[in-house]
Formats: structure tokens, C-alpha cells, sequence
């Protein structure tokens, strides 16, 4: 384990409905209609607790008819105290992670299901986002004007200034009507 | 009209002192799906305040835009759900169940 998922555990777990889920499932193996009732609560929070509880590895779930069944990590929970607070800081590069978390704050923040809601205006966002959607192109290849409009309209409607400004970025060269990503 | 804004000042009080309530508790999270849910209630007074005073709107106005927000709503729900968005569809499932809240004695009201 390592520091951040130590965080992200223990952020967690400091939420009274999380901890009330944790000990209802202590009790065994549940579904989230049977934990919205026990907990009075709506099954769509419960389901969002759930999600949370997932991703800092403390519950599991299973598939049973319609059902998905969500039980404890006994594995995760029975880390002591001291092996928690002990773990060790990740390897990589510390600016390099929070290079990373601010792309994913940006990223977050312009798309919503994977369409831009608009152009940021600061131009270190909107690199970022150009680089995300520079991802559905292929480096080296070729493509025609059409093609890079039909993959670009999709994510925002203002594909002509995307396209245009991505060449200006150095991420496109164009030749004619042909364009490659270079970067 | 009186009867339905008092309504909404009701359930918007209500609203804060849960939110306060859970935030004690030590439930962050729902705490702020509490306070998602009184923020609902709080657009829909000010939006059928307004309505009602712009000349030649009426209930009809009101009731058009609380459906507006329903058609909205309902779509962003089916969204979260497509991505399997797990706050999205809490968030916007609260947000719809306290619009049909409001919907409700909105009808009520306004048939009396």
C-alpha cells in the first residue's frame, strides 16, 4: 500500500454513512436496495458510498441474478493500524504527480462524457485539453480534413478553431488538406 | 401562491438543518446531497417568483419551466447512467425527487 492509498482509505472511512455500511456488511454480505433500507437512505447514495468504498479497496462485489452483492475486503481490513501509517511514499516523481492531478482536475472539469463543454481561455488548460483530444488521433498518420472534423465535432460543435489551434500548438502539421499529429 | 411559497420556505428551513444535522454527524457526503436537494427547492421558489410577477405569466408559466427542468433532469439521470456515474446519479436523482416534490403541491396549489 502505499501513501496515497492510505489517504484515500482514510478519507474514506472519516464518513459516519461509510462507516455504518462497513459495519452493516460486518454483519454479512448485502445488497444496496437491503443496506438503503437498514441505513435510510436513498439506493442511488448508497450506490455512490459504494463506489467509494471500492475504489479505496475496503468492500468487494459480486454479480447474483439481478443483484450486485457487495461484501467486505477482509484482506484490506485486516492491515493493522500501524502497516497503514508505515506504508511507503510512491516512486514517482513528485512534480510529475502533481502534473498529473492538475491534468486530471482540468480534464474533469472541461469534459463532461467526453464532450468539451468549452474552450478553456487559459492557454495551459486548453493545451490540455487539445492533448486529450489529440489521444483519438494516430501519430504519423495521415488524415484528410474531413476525417479530422468527424472526429473532432463530436466533442465540441466549434471544431474549425480545435482544428486550427491544434496546429498552431505544433500537435498537427498540416499539408494542404492532409494533416498528421505530430505530437 | 402564498400557501405554495410557504411550502418551499418550509421545506428550504428543513433543508438547511438537515444539512447542518448530517454535517455533524460526520456525514460530509450526504450533507452536501441534502444540501443539492434544498438548493432545488430554493431555484424553484425564486424561478415561480419571477414567473409570477412578469405580466401575463401565470401558473401556466410556472409549470412549463418546472417541467423544463424535469425533461433536463431526467435526461442528465439517463446520462450519469449510461457512464455509470455514480455521484451523477445521485445527484441527479435527488434533484428530480425534489422536483416532484415541488411539482406536486405546485398542482396542488394551483388547482385549489
Amino acid at each position: 500500500m502505499t501513501q496515497e492509498d492510505a489517504m484515500k482509505l482514510f478519507k474514506c472511512l472519516s464518513d459516519m454513512s461509510r462507516l455504518r455500511i462497513v459495519q452493516s456488511l460486518n454483519q454479512g454480505d448485502m445488497y444496496t436496495e437491503l443496506l438503503a433500507e437498514r441505513l435510510d437512505l436513498t439506493p442511488s447514495t448508497v450506490s455512490f458510498h459504494m463506489k467509494k468504498l471500492e475504489e479505496a479497496g475496503l468492500i468487494l462485489s459480486r454479480k447474483e441474478q439481478y443483484y450486485t452483492v457487495y461484501s467486505l475486503n477482509r484482506k484490506a481490513l485486516d492491515k493493522t493500524l500501524y502497516e497503514i501509517a508505515v506504508s511507503e511514499p510512491e516512486q514517482a516523481d513528485e512534480q510529475q504527480k502533481r502534473e498529473e492531478a492538475y491534468r486530471r482536475k482540468v480534464i474533469s472539469a472541461f469534459f463532461e462524457y467526453g464532450r468539451l463543454r468549452s474552450i478553456p481561455v487559459q492557454r495551459k488548460k486548453k493545451l490540455i485539453c487539445y492533448e486529450q483530444i489529440a489521444a483519438l488521433f494516430e501519430i504519423g498518420k495521415v488524415y484528410e480534413e474531413k476525417e479530422v472534423n468527424e472526429i473532432i465535432f463530436p466533442i465540441h460543435e466549434d471544431y474549425c478553431t480545435i482544428r486550427r489551434d491544434m496546429i498552431s500548438e505544433g500537435i498537427f502539421r498540416r499539408d494542404g488538406s492532409q494533416y498528421v499529429r505530430i505530437k | 401562491m402564498e400557501k405554495f411559497m410557504q411550502y418551499m420556505d418550509s421545506k428550504i428551513e428543513e433543508g438547511r438543518a438537515k444539512t447542518e444535522e448530517l454535517r455533524a454527524d460526520g456525514r460530509g457526503d450526504d450533507a452536501n446531497f441534502m444540501k443539492v436537494r434544498t438548493n432545488i427547492y430554493e431555484v424553484c421558489k425564486t424561478v415561480s417568483q419571477t414567473l409570477m410577477k412578469r405580466p401575463g405569466a401565470g401558473t401556466g408559466a410556472v409549470k412549463a419551466m418546472l417541467e423544463k427542468f424535469r425533461a433536463e433532469w431526467g435526461a442528465a439521470l439517463e446520462k450519469a447512467k449510461q457512464h455509470d456515474n455514480a455521484k451523477g446519479m445521485a445527484v441527479e436523482e435527488i434533484k428530480l425527487s425534489a422536483l416532484e416534490d415541488v411539482i406536486a403541491h405546485f398542482e396542488e396549489v394551483s388547482e385549489a
